[in-house]
């Protein structure tokens, strides 16, 4: 079980299916594993463990996925250890422990204002003029604190990406008329970039390439809904600043 | 064709946007500025490519491509694991703005009777294709280096 929570977090940090499956196979051998079958899926993971001729499976639940590049990357090395015999199991487990609890995040307010900065130069690069760009970084990363406060609040990820969208949409509009730009369209649908699932559309498109059609499926699926939702949100905000018709 | 100032105003709009979401994707404060390098790499590629008249696939492809290869050259030297860097770097690149305006152009399909339907869901459906073949051409990109170069490598 202790190589399933390797791959269970890594899968929650955003990696690919080849990551999760190479980690836990390391995982698994590096503890005496001598055969190791494993099926990676979006929202489960399974195992089944050969030492010699006997065999054991199980099955471990995956919870929300994010993206967490540190932690990932801990989990990775800390794997290497165990693949190599330097960690025993319970070494392995209090160090995993650790890494979840003591690994560093940026703060908050840190992370809303350089998403704001992101989705301004994506403004840019889709055309936004400048009088449009700064309500673009004040709205996502309103935008994003938004995300940060639903999420701690266990609101559907769908929805709050709906109401994110409007949200962020909405104040960048008006901010962008009020101050005389001439794309307050695009403006509205920039300062919504934060929410488009780049990481996971590109771990799909991944995981379809390395052989596991179906996770990359069930992520691609994922993707297409998120877009809706935040589409969805878009237009809320369009149409309130009538620059849509129901 | 492009001028040097537009390319340097895409590729600095592409290195802060990677930079950005650098942060949300809680990188290291140390491989920050390889994010907003590679940002910038993929944009000047993307650019000179639809400057010297390649379709968004195609020069989206060239830049994941050369962004993939050049983490996977990097990568032991930076300490970087893969599926960061080039993920971050070609972040800017996913067309966000064509797949709304493909719903949106649905939604408008849908809702009421528009006045040329026809032209609002070829443009639609032409919108929804471009973003799939783009991020089709873009993950192909960045996985080819790692799926041509397949070692046996520590984690």
């Amino acid at each position: 079980m202790l190589a399933m929570e390797f791959g269970r977090l890594l899968m929650e940090c955003g990696a690919s299916g080849e990551i999760v499956d190479g980690v836990i196979g390391a995982a698994a051998r590096g503890l005496g594993a001598d055969r190791v079958d494993l099926r990676v899926g979006y929202a489960s993971l399974e195992i089944t463990i050969g030492i010699g001729g006997e065999g054991i499976t199980r099955m471990r639940k995956v919870g929300a996925i994010g993206v967490n590049h540190r932690l990932d990357h801990e989990i990775r090395r800390l794997g290497g250890h165990v693949q190599s015999g330097t960690l025993g199991a319970g070494a392995a487990r209090a160090e995993l422990e650790r890494l979840v609890r003591t690994t560093p995040r940026y703060p908050g307010w840190a992370v809303d204002l350089a998403v704001g900065v992101a989705c301004a130069a994506f403004g840019r690069l889709l055309g936004v003029d400048w009088p449009g760009a700064g309500p673009v970084f004040a709205a996502a990363a309103l935008g994003q604190a938004g995300r940060r406060s639903l999420a701690a609040h266990r609101v559907n990820v769908f929805i709050a990406a709906t109401l994110v969208a409007f949200g962020a949409s909405a104040v960048s509009g008006v901010c962008a008329r009020w101050l005389g730009s001439h794309t307050v369209a695009v403006a509205m649908s920039a300062a919504v970039l934060l929410l488009v699932p780049g990481v996971p559309s590109l771990n799909a498109q991944n995981d379809i390439l390395a052989g596991r059609p179906t996770l990359g499926s069930a992520r691609a699926v994922w993707v297409a809904v998120m877009l809706i939702f935040v589409t969805v949100g878009v237009w809320l905000g369009q149409f309130l600043l009538g620059e849509a018709h129901p | 064709m492009i001028s040097g100032a537009q390319l340097a105003h895409h590729s600095i709009c592409g290195g802060v946007a990677a930079l950005g979401f650098g942060v949300l994707f809680n990188i290291g404060p140390r491989l920050l500025p390889w994010c907003a390098v590679s940002g910038a790499l993929a944009l000047a590629i993307r650019t000179t490519g639809l400057q010297l008249g390649w379709s968004l696939e195609a020069a989206s492809f060239a830049a994941a491509l050369a962004v993939g290869g050049a983490v996977r050259v990097a990568e032991h030297r930076l300490g970087v694991s893969r599926n960061s860097l080039d993920v971050a770097g070609c972040i800017p690149m996913i067309p966000g703005g064509f797949a709304a305006k493909a719903i949106l152009g649905l939604f408008a399909l849908s809702a009421s009777p528009a006045a040329t339907p026809d032209q609002v869901l070829i443009q639609s459906v032409a919108g929804a294709l471009r973003v799939m073949f783009t991020i089709g051409a873009m993950g192909t990109g960045l996985a080819l280096p790692s799926l041509l170069l397949r070692v046996r490598r520590p984690l």
